[in-house]
């Protein structure tokens, strides 16, 4: 059975796409069949990232009930490992989109929220996806909400910066744990020495006192990451960086429970 | 040898049809039973709410900021049925892990709320997110 993972985060620009991106595929290099969900419709931005200028159907027609989730799903075409690859679904990135998605009321998000909870069956039962990768907008949005109750998974990408830690903490037990969902940590950009297995030990304690939730993994802070712009797969195009074997061991830990 | 036909022109013995008659009140009781209480139920929640001629609210999306504000109790049972679309409350406690009756209660409470739908199909009842204007 597929699992639903929402990568969400307090504050803005902790890392979320990037790490949902090399998450997917990560999955997709080891074998999966995952499909990558831009649910920042405020803020979409991986349409721009995989050079998608038009699409037959936009997530946000899925939500909208104007298309069916197989016309919204693009396979990219940089192929992954030897064969696999990835599936995405976009959200549109022109202003209008974004103005009109600003603008629904509670009963549209209601219908949208039936509607993501419909893709366990539509994507993970019929299609026979191993994983759905939900890329949402930081804080206390209605899509970004939407993504997480109908997640199995929470990953929450969080950084050492104080504003965003005593977020983090209130959306633990405000929202997350109110929703009763599996939630775990990534911290990001970590500028402390974890290279040895004291120093991130280390470290993982410090963020398992702080949050009082399972860390999932722990991203130093790498310059390569940063000066490559967000414009290629970084567990594709350099496997052998710490940052991909991170990602890669992540992928791996999601896995195993999935299979316990 | 007397025989008769079912409703369904079914040819059956006597005592085949005095055998099935104390099932059928049985289970005639049981239907009679289940509604009673249900009425009950929502006679109960309507007296916590001030009396009986409170009206249901009739416009209230089951969104996920109040499914936010809800209490953990009523949350539970909500997300429940979001979770399977359309369930009784048998299936609903199969998933809460509560007892069948507390479902119920909780189900009519949230349809007197009017964050759910209820539809009765022969004995059992349904508890369904609003869907007619799902588009």
């Amino acid at each position: 059975m597929g699992k639903i993972i929402a990568v969400h985060s307090y504050k803005g620009g902790t890392g979320k796409t990037h790490v949902s991106v090399n998450l997917a595929a990560s999955f997709v290099k080891h074998g999966k069949k995952a499909c990558l969900m831009d649910l920042d419709f405020r803020a979409p931005s991986l349409a721009t990232f995989f050079n998608v200028e038009k699409a037959e159907c936009w997530l946000n027609d899925y939500l909208n009930g104007t298309c069916k989730i197989d016309n919204a799903i693009i396979e990219i075409d940089q192929r992954i490992g030897s064969e696999s690859k990835l599936s995405v679904a976009l959200a549109n990135p022109s202003t209008e989109a974004i103005r009109d998605m600003s603008a629904k009321d509670r009963k549209w998000e209601m219908r949208a929220l039936g509607r993501l909870l419909a893709l366990r069956n539509s994507l993970l039962n019929d299609k026979g996806f191993d994983y759905l990768i939900f890329d949402t907008s930081p804080g206390l949005q209605y899509s970004s909400i939407n993504a997480i109750v109908s997640a199995d998974l929470v990953i929450v990408a969080a950084t050492f910066d104080r504003s965003d830690v005593e977020g983090t903490k209130r959306m633990l037990h405000e929202l997350y744990d109110l929703f009763e969902k599996k939630t775990e940590i990534i911290m990001n950009r970590v500028l402390h020495d974890t290279s040895s297995k004291s120093g991130k030990d280390y470290v993982e304690n410090m963020i398992k006192e702080t949050y009082q939730t399972p860390v999932l993994g722990i991203i130093p802070c790498f310059c390569d990451v940063a000066k490559a712009e967000g414009s290629f797969i970084f567990v594709q195009e350099k496997p052998e960086h710490p940052f991909s074997k991170i990602l890669d061991e992540m992928a791996g830990k999601i896995e195993k429970s999935n299979s316990a | 040898m007397y025989t008769c036909k079912t409703p369904r022109g079914i040819r059956v013995t006597k005592q085949e049809t005095l055998a099935r008659k104390p099932q059928k009140i049985l289970e005639k009781i049981t239907e009679h039973l289940e509604k009673l209480n249900e009425k009950m139920e929502i006679m109960i929640e309507l007296q916590k709410r001030g009396g009986t001629d409170v009206k249901p609210f009739l416009d209230a999306p089951l969104d996920v900021m109040t499914l936010l504000s809800m209490p953990d109790h009523l949350r539970k049972t909500a997300m429940a049925v979001c979770r399977l679309g359309r369930a009784t409350a048998q299936e609903v406690a199969d998933q809460t892990h509560r007892a069948r009756a507390v479902e119920s209660g909780y189900l009519n409470q949230l349809v007197i709320m009017g964050h759910l739908k209820k539809e009765r199909m022969g004995r059992k009842a349904y508890f369904y997110v609003e869907k007619e204007d799902q588009g």
